[in-house]
């Protein structure tokens, strides 16, 4: 499936900003599945600085500052990503949880260790013996590792309800756990702490998901969004990808943007600003399969 | 914040064990090494000579010179910030006037395994940055990097200028009991006690000439003039003359005085974060209206402050784009950023291993012997061997108090152990170490303590010198092996003997290379003009208000009644106005006040609760000019140290209150006036805090109008020293220029608000009245030379609003703001016109210029001089003005920085 994605983030602020600078991860990346054939990034107004480097994991990050005074500032990215559809795993042929967990823990190949950065604690994904614990309902002894991952993924989706206001990016997942409400970075920051609390490398995906309209009505401009989901590693066979906010394993209607241990890492735009005052952000993403056009 | 000491602790019995020799009567600790005394009590030969010298001068004199020295510690104002200490921002530096003495031969050896220390580390640093290869080929559990928050990603790959890592370098040194040396641990980051290490130097010289002379003690300029050299090499511009600045957390980090003090010593810019800005992937330096570039940071903030953006977010402490224009190799941080990954205190389990591996070498100089419980085999050794171990946090991140395994009961020690076995990952096992003693001074013996070694490196083409001394601290008490600044402890000059000739250099003296004259200095930060700037206007504010008070106090005191003084209501009424201390003399309960007004005077000077009282407004002056530590000489510095007296936390109890009068003066009870020592002063107010529901009558003062008079007298002279140093002694800089603009502009106000409360409106008879005024500004003596016995308001108008020749006047005040302003730095091409801050001085000095004394003293028919009135209302409505104007031009950039929201829309949800 070919994509034509463009995803517009813009701030307006109620002073001038005398300076800000910026980090962005807006440059898909290219995997097995998925090809970044054109992007690019335009910047209002013409940033004095814009560079870009590959970050620790692997991602393509920008940064840019813009030194003349402004109050509105918009970030446009444009994309055409090409996604090859993924074939569903059936999780009953994998590793036992366990197995994964030892090998992962003794092993000290290049491959083993790339992986097994993601089984630790990072700032937003902490530890603690209530997410263990509801991990376990789906971690009984031997199960096959994937197998008990896509419960867990079918678990927090029929938990756990969707609530746009009922967080914001700064709150803490026992929260989340606490009221069973959030998104879909809340609910990938939950599963991620459930499975490397058990010792399972799990990084956090930021991306796109296509959506599709409801029966009837046109399709929407900028009704898409960026996204998050989580990826598992599963020895021999390698990165395994599920959205536990929608209960699913993806196939060409993500489009993988970076990935990274959480949020933080990964942030699609973030800024410090001198002056400003008050700010307002607006975020508008439009995924457009190329053959509708 | 910023630097975790963690010391080597232990407790052990004192019994004493008998020397073969009586040297000043000092007896070490029987179980430990001594410094002084070999394991057969013989006086090792190194410390033969300085206890012959300090024989001769005898204890009492060491003694005697030593208070001399602490005098000299505490006008220096060497301090050592201690979080919630009751003496706040300041602490005196604890010194022992009684050196450490290393041998030639000790001094080689721990010179030696401290260089391939460095650059195990430097190389340990270069792997886990790049390849990792120490995780892959085994030789460190990936559990010690992957979550370890001092791991920072975005620091890795970066290539840095020369290829070096670590700069300046610290290692803390123990001796067992087998006389061995041993790491305690390493300061990687950016290792504070150097500049200590010279103070101590500087103050230990003077006290003990002599001995320091003959010993033949090597110096330490050398090791400095290198840290130079090398910090000079790493700057990727301007490699002949690049801007280097010390980048410091703060006054409010416990080893501020420090970060001044190098700064000064090294003639580097003492700047905060907010002081930094990046623009075009650089480094710049804001000072007055321009950006200069920087080239090389030597930082005392730690990693993951340095970067609000890319770093920890939630601290400003350090300049947003720093690690990008790291990346972009355009400027050099020391030490680079992430190298406090290297004080990871479980990395000492694998040393001797990460030397083989990475040096190719065996380890020259233990660390004290360390087992990582992540480990099964290290762990279940360190669980079997929990009596003698110090189990602490593997991650410097994990916060944990030292548990010592002997101190523990059984049930206690069970249970540590099952913590241990939870989370195996989180622990180190450490060997207990019996520390080395060294005699202290204390009162007049000489006792043992254990001490640690803090000695520093610095980087040298591709290895590291030594620094030969360094920071001696030693415990508490004999009892215990706890060596920290922080909890009490003391700290000593290390002295390493020399069997060579001794480096005379000195980076204070002529160096070797002929110094380019300059009479720039154009490098001042706005931050620190801002604080001139208010430090001047608090000095100004101090010394107005205490002339008032004084003039109020000399009438109080020299009359018996209102009768015979009829000016004093309107002066009593000036205090509370130019004080802001309201109701007082002006607001409700006025009229009780104003018959009796000692207590509320008492506590306009006392108050330090009460905002605008000079007790608060000394306290404020004390802050700023802490901020600007670096700005200000020491002799500048000194005469502040005078203010103390009223810097003391002192509870004001009004007399009114007192139970009676004899049991308020009975001896205990301490007096305002008095200089009470620090010491002193803790004990009062922590007393008083803990009295406080007891009874509030107990602190009561006995006090004497005489004594405040003295105390007042006292306050003007320093505070009028501390001006005539900075007249005679500051360069006429853009930062005299903002001092003297903040106490211009502050005596300004000062003598309008005067004025207006008190000749505004007739008060008949008004001779007395003016008298007090002439008294209040100083200009008595010349008003009576000029018209004798005879006071008139006009000629008092002339002499205080327009004789340019009586530095009292107002027009005196707005002629030198007018100069500052036209002589402040600007971009003339820019802006051919004048400044609105030049127009408003020329339009106030004008009217001023112009004003008719005799028009001014005028009263209409209801008693009010209205001339005067709007003269002085247009006057005082322009000095907000002038003040606004020069923060728009010169301070703009002084603004806080802040996070924007993180966009991510949130609408994803397919069913």
């Amino acid at each position: 499936m070919l994509y034509q994605i463009t995803h517009i983030t813009a701030y307006e602020y109620s002073a001038s900003v005398s300076l800000c600078q910026n980090l962005a991860h807006l440059t898909p990346r290219t995997t097995d599945e998925q090809q970044c054939l054109q992007t690019s990034l335009s910047i209002s107004p013409e940033p004095a600085v814009l560079s870009s480097r590959t970050d620790y994991f692997g991602n393509q990050l920008t940064f840019f500052a813009v030194q003349e005074p402004h109050r509105k500032l918009t970030v446009t990215a444009n994309h055409l990503v090409e996604v090859t559809p993924r074939v569903p795993i059936d999780g009953s042929l994998t590793l036992s949880w366990e197995e994964v967990r030892d090998r992962l823990r003794a092993s000290r190949s290049r491959d083993c260790l790339q992986a097994y950065q993601f089984a630790f604690p990072s700032r937003h994904v902490p530890f603690s013996n209530e997410l263990i614990e509801y991990a376990r309902n789906s971690f009984v002894t031997g199960r096959p590792l994937f197998e008990a991952v896509l419960d867990l993924t079918a678990r927090i989706h029929a938990d756990f309800e969707y609530d746009p206001q009922a967080t914001t990016i700064s709150t803490p997942i026992h929260e989340v756990f606490q009221q069973r409400r959030g998104v879909c970075q809340d609910f990938s920051h939950l599963q991620i702490s459930c499975l490397r609390s058990l010792g399972i490398p799990a990084r956090y995906i930021s991306g796109y998901l296509r959506t599709m309209p409801q029966a009837g009505k046109p399709r929407l401009v900028g009704a898409d969004a960026t996204h998050a989901w989580v990826s598992v590693f599963c020895p021999d066979i390698g990165w395994l990808d599920v959205d536990p906010t929608n209960n699913l394993q993806p196939s060409d209607k993500h489009v993988v943007l970076a990935w990274g241990r959480d949020f933080d890492d990964v942030s699609p735009v973030k800024g410090v600003i001198l002056g400003g005052d008050q700010h307002s952000i607006g975020v508008s993403v439009d995924v457009t399969a190329t053959e509708e056009k | 914040m910023v630097t975790t000491e963690n010391w080597d602790q232990s407790v052990m019995g004192s019994s004493r064990r008998a020397p073969t020799e009586d040297w000043l009567g000092y007896a070490p600790t029987a179980g430990a090494s001594d410094e002084v005394f070999d394991a057969n009590s013989h006086v090792q030969p190194h410390w033969r000579g300085f206890l012959e010298s300090l024989s001769l001068m005898g204890l009492p004199e060491l003694t005697r010179r030593w208070v001399e020295a602490k005098h000299l510690i505490r006008e220096n104002g060497v301090t050592y910030n201690v979080y919630g200490d009751p003496r706040g921002m300041e602490r005196p530096w604890q010194l022992d006037p009684v050196p450490l003495l290393l041998s030639p031969t000790d001094a080689k050896v721990l010179e030696a395994g401290l260089v391939q220390r460095g650059r195990l580390l430097e190389a340990l640093g270069q792997d886990l940055y790049g390849p990792q290869r120490c995780l892959t080929e085994g030789y460190l559990p990936p559990e010690l990097l992957f979550p370890n928050p001092a791991f920072l990603r975005s620091c890795h790959g970066v290539r840095l200028p020369q290829n070096r890592r670590l700069h300046l370098y610290a290692a803390n040194i123990g001796r067992s009991a087998d006389g061995g040396f041993c790491v305690l641990g390493d300061r990687t980051q950016s290792p504070s006690g150097a500049g200590y290490a010279l103070e101590n130097r500087l103050v230990l010289s003077r006290v003990l000439p002599d001995a320091f002379r003959e010993c033949r003690v090597q110096r330490l300029a050398l090791f400095f003039r290198t840290l130079q050299d090398t910090l000079q090499t790493i700057a990727p511009h301007n490699r002949d003359n690049p801007r280097i600045v010390l980048l410091t957390p703060g006054p409010f980090n416990e080893t501020y005085f420090e970060h001044a003090f190098l700064a000064r010593y090294l003639g580097y810019t003492l700047v905060e974060g907010g002081d930094l800005t990046v623009r075009d992937n650089r480094v710049y330096l804001k000072v007055l209206g321009a950006l200069q570039p920087v080239d090389v940071i030597l930082r005392r903030l730690d990693d993951d402050f340095c970067d609000p953006l890319e770093l920890r977010p939630d601290s400003f402490l350090g300049v947003p784009g720093l690690v990008q224009a790291v990346h972009a190799g355009n400027v050099a941080v020391a030490n680079a950023l992430g190298s406090g990954l290297l004080e990871t205190p479980a990395f000492l389990a694998f040393m001797p291993a990460l030397c083989r591996f990475l040096l190719g070498e065996e380890l020259k100089l233990p660390s004290v012997p360390t087992w990582w419980c992540g480990e099964p085999r290290a762990r279940e050794h360190v669980i079997a061997h929990l009596r003698e171990m110090v189990i602490k946090p593997s991650l410097a991140s994990i916060r944990m108090e030292p548990i010592f395994g002997d101190e523990l009961s059984r049930e206690q020690r069970d249970e540590l152990a099952a913590r241990i076995r939870t989370r195996p990952q989180d622990f180190v096992g450490e060997h207990r170490l019996i520390l080395s003693t060294t005699p202290v001074l204390v009162g007049h013996q000489l006792q043992p303590r254990h001490l640690v070694l803090r000695t520093y490196l610095t980087a040298h083409e591709d290895s590291f010198v030594a620094m030969p001394g360094g920071l001696t601290r030693v415990s508490a008490s004999s009892d215990t092996m706890v060596v920290s600044m922080q909890r009490g402890g003391g700290s000593k000059d290390t002295w390493v003997l020399s069997d060579g000739p001794v480096s005379q250099l000195s980076l204070l003296g002529p160096g070797g290379v002929p110094l380019e004259i300059t009479r720039g200095g154009s490098d001042l930060p706005s931050r620190v003009a801002d604080n001139l700037y208010w430090l001047g206007r608090y000095i100004e504010r101090a010394e107005g208000l205490t002339r008032l008070l004084r003039g109020v106090l000399v009438r109080l005191t020299e009359t018996s009644g209102l009768t015979e003084t009829p000016e004093l209501p309107v002066l009593l009424r000036a205090v509370t106005v130019m004080s802001d201390c309201y109701p007082g003399f002006v607001g409700a309960g006025a009229e009780l006040h104003l018959p009796a007004p000692e207590d509320e005077l008492l506590s306009v000077i006392h108050d330090s609760k009460r905002v605008g009282s000079l007790a608060s407004t000394v306290n404020s002056l004390w802050q700023l000019a802490t901020t600007v530590r670096d700005r200000i000489s020491n002799d500048m510095w000194r005469v502040l140290g005078d203010l103390s007296p009223l810097r003391v936390d002192q509870r004001f109890t009004p007399t009114r209150e007192r139970g009676n009068e004899t049991e308020a003066s009975s001896p205990e009870n301490p007096s305002l006036a008095r200089q009470a020592s620090e010491e002193e002063a803790e004990n009062h107010s922590l007393a008083s805090r803990a009295d406080e529901e007891v009874s509030d009558n107990k602190h009561n003062v006995p006090l004497t109008l005489s004594d405040e008079l003295d105390l007042l007298d006292r306050v003007v002279i320093t505070l009028a020293a501390f001006g005539g140093l900075a007249v005679e002694s500051m360069t006429r800089s853009a930062g005299w220029r903002f001092l003297d603009m903040g106490r211009k502009l502050e005596r300004a106000q000062h003598t309008i608000s005067l004025l207006r409360s008190t000749l505004t409106t007739i008060n008949n008879p008004e001779g007395p009245l003016l008298e007090a005024l002439l008294q209040i500004a100083d200009s008595a003596m010349t008003y009576r030379r000029r018209y004798q016995g005879s006071v008139q308001t006009a000629a008092v108008l002339d002499l205080l609003l327009a004789d340019e020749s009586n530095p009292r006047s107002l027009v005196f005040q707005f002629a030198a703001l007018a100069d500052n302003v036209e002589n402040l730095p600007r971009d003339n091409s820019a802006q051919p016109r004048r400044s609105p801050e030049q127009r408003m001085m020329l339009s106030s000095l004008t009217e001023l210029r112009l004003a008719e004394a005799d028009q001014l003293a005028d009263a209409d028919e209801t008693g009010n001089r209205p001339q005067l009135q709007e003269l002085l209302e247009r006057l005082n409505a322009n000095l907000p003005a002038l003040s606004d104007a020069l923060t728009q031009t010169y301070l703009s950039h002084l603004q806080t920085s802040r996070h924007l929201s993180q966009g991510l829309s949130i609408r994803v949800h397919e069913q």
